[in-house]
């Protein structure tokens, strides 16, 4: 109990201390810096291949830091001592090809770790997942397969499953990249009413109404590093660095 | 017309000419099957338990041997790789005899149906850590992805999440795989044990006539035919599911 209060006592959610990520010879990371206060929306933008989605990973340990250190809560994630598992509970999150679970239905994509990770009783963790399906508008859809749903509905269901961990922070890798354009409102409605409750996010996105709307703060990463930082609407008016600017001409 | 032209032709081969009559006696004697089928048959029930038996202790071995040979400590990989190369380089007769005789030489007497089910086991259990290996090896990592950042460890995630998908796509090739150990355990035989084929040869023996062996045949055709019609009926209702 005593390193729950020393999390929460933690000044910040996240906070990344030059983080290197090389995969063979190719580094991917050259030193990121980064703070996350809780409850702030940090969208991360930038070419592909700059790293964004690398950094995401390595925040929930998909990925594992070459060099530098990750503290969630005031926990050095890279420490090898540190128990990843109970670290991802407290971390969730979703992905650009969904990964639901195509064995198993709705209610039971959302059911399966609460019940087998923290043990929680079945008929609490079903509860739970109506009520956060419901969240999502997708209670009717509680004993359908992934699919038999849209690519829509897939994604906020991974968000309802990432949530029934009750995560102090989310992680949204290009979440409505692969959807159908009509079916992008309905997921970032989602996100929105996720941030307007209070959860740490942090977003890799090209979708710029949403940074500008809910995005508390906005990095621009480029080749490795963080290029730019600052207000989204004040980035995209008046972006300074030259890869910055190229890149917001072209996609604004 | 031509189909015609055949049974005709066969039926009087089989009817007027020398050639052909004795051809029929030597294989279809009705009356030497009559009087040896029943003997035979009763190798069925040992054929099949032997069958069973084994494949229940396969399918724990194989998969155990597939999760060691995707671990990822190196030295556990090599191991198994090594296992699973050396036994499938091997003739399975050869491993029968080794267990048999090899296990009575060290002062341990198994009877020939235990020695079966373990030769058997160790050979089939390397085929099938491959089928294993592949299913789970095709199933997305993304699924394994998913698994692990909601908080389960790695077996947990095997448990709930790949192998369930991977043993699915494996049910096709594995029941293939049922089908040939049904048919290699008639090679237990050798050591001695009494299943279908070792009294068709006896059989053979005592009556001088192939009739026997053409019972024993049927024996293993009467359980062959149907599995591999359910196999080709699984293959086509999984693969409509996807």
């Amino acid at each position: 109990m005593g390193s729950r209060e020393g999390r929460l006592s933690a000044e910040y959610m996240v906070e990344i201390v030059d983080l290197h990520k090389r995969f063979g010879f190719h580094e991917v990371l050259k030193g990121v810096n980064l703070k996350v206060r809780p409850s702030e929306v940090l969208v991360i933008v930038g070419p592909s291949g700059s790293g964004k989605s690398t950094m995401l990973r390595c925040v929930n340990g998909l990925e594992h830091a070459t060099s530098g250190h990750i503290y969630i809560e005031g926990v050095d994630i890279t420490d090898h001592k540190v128990d990843i598992n109970a670290m991802r509970q407290r971390v969730g999150i979703v992905f650009q090809s969904f990964n639901l679970f195509p064995h198993l239905t709705t209610l039971r994509n959302v059911t399966l770790a609460p019940i087998k990770v923290r043990k929680m009783d079945a008929a609490e963790a079903e509860d739970k997942a109506l009520r956060l399906l419901e969240r999502v508008g997708l209670k009717e859809k509680a004993s359908a397969y992934p699919a038999h749903l849209s690519g829509g509905q897939q994604q906020r269901v991974a968000i309802a499953r990432a949530l029934a961990m009750d995560p102090d922070l989310m992680l949204f890798d290009e979440v409505t990249s692969a959807l159908d354009p009509e079916l992008v409102k309905e997921v970032l409605d989602v996100m929105k009413d996720l941030a307007r409750e209070g959860m740490t996010m942090m977003v890799v996105t090209h979708e710029m109404g949403f940074a500008k709307e809910v995005g508390d703060r906005l990095i621009f990463m480029d080749d490795g590093n963080i290029v730019e930082e600052g207000q989204p609407e004040a980035i995209f008016t008046n972006p300074q660095s030259p890869r910055a600017i190229d890149f917001f001409s072209k996609i604004l | 017309m031509a189909a015609v032209a055949l049974v005709v032709f066969l039926a009087v081969f089989f009817t007027r000419f020398e050639a052909g009559k004795k051809f029929v006696d030597e294989f279809f004697n009705w009356q030497i099957f009559k009087k040896t089928m029943p003997y035979v048959a009763r190798g069925l029930w040992v054929t099949i338990r032997l069958a069973v038996i084994s494949e229940i202790c396969i399918l724990a071995a194989g998969l155990m041997v597939a999760l060691v040979r995707i671990s990822r400590v190196k030295p556990f990989r090599f191991v198994a790789a090594v296992y699973i190369d050396v036994i499938r380089g091997m003739p399975l007769l050869l491993q029968i005899f080794i267990v048999y005789f090899g296990l009575a030489y060290m002062g341990l007497n198994l009877s020939q149906f235990v020695a079966g089910v373990i030769a058997l086991t160790i050979c089939y259990a390397a085929y099938e850590a491959e089928i294993f290996r592949a299913g789970i090896e095709s199933i997305h990592k993304g699924q394994m992805e998913a698994a692990r950042s909601l908080g389960m460890g790695y077996l947990k995630a095997m448990r709930y999440i790949i192998l369930p998908q991977a043993i699915r796509n494996v049910i096709p090739p594995l029941s293939n795989e049922f089908i040939a150990l049904l048919k290699d355990t008639a090679l237990v035989a050798t050591i001695g044990l009494a299943e279908v084929f070792f009294r068709g040869r006896e059989m053979m023996g005592k009556y001088a006539s192939v009739t026997p062996l053409m019972g024993a045949a049927l024996c293993y055709l009467i359980i062959t035919l149907p599995l591999m019609r359910l196999v080709q009926y699984m293959t086509t209702r999984l693969s409509m599911k996807d």
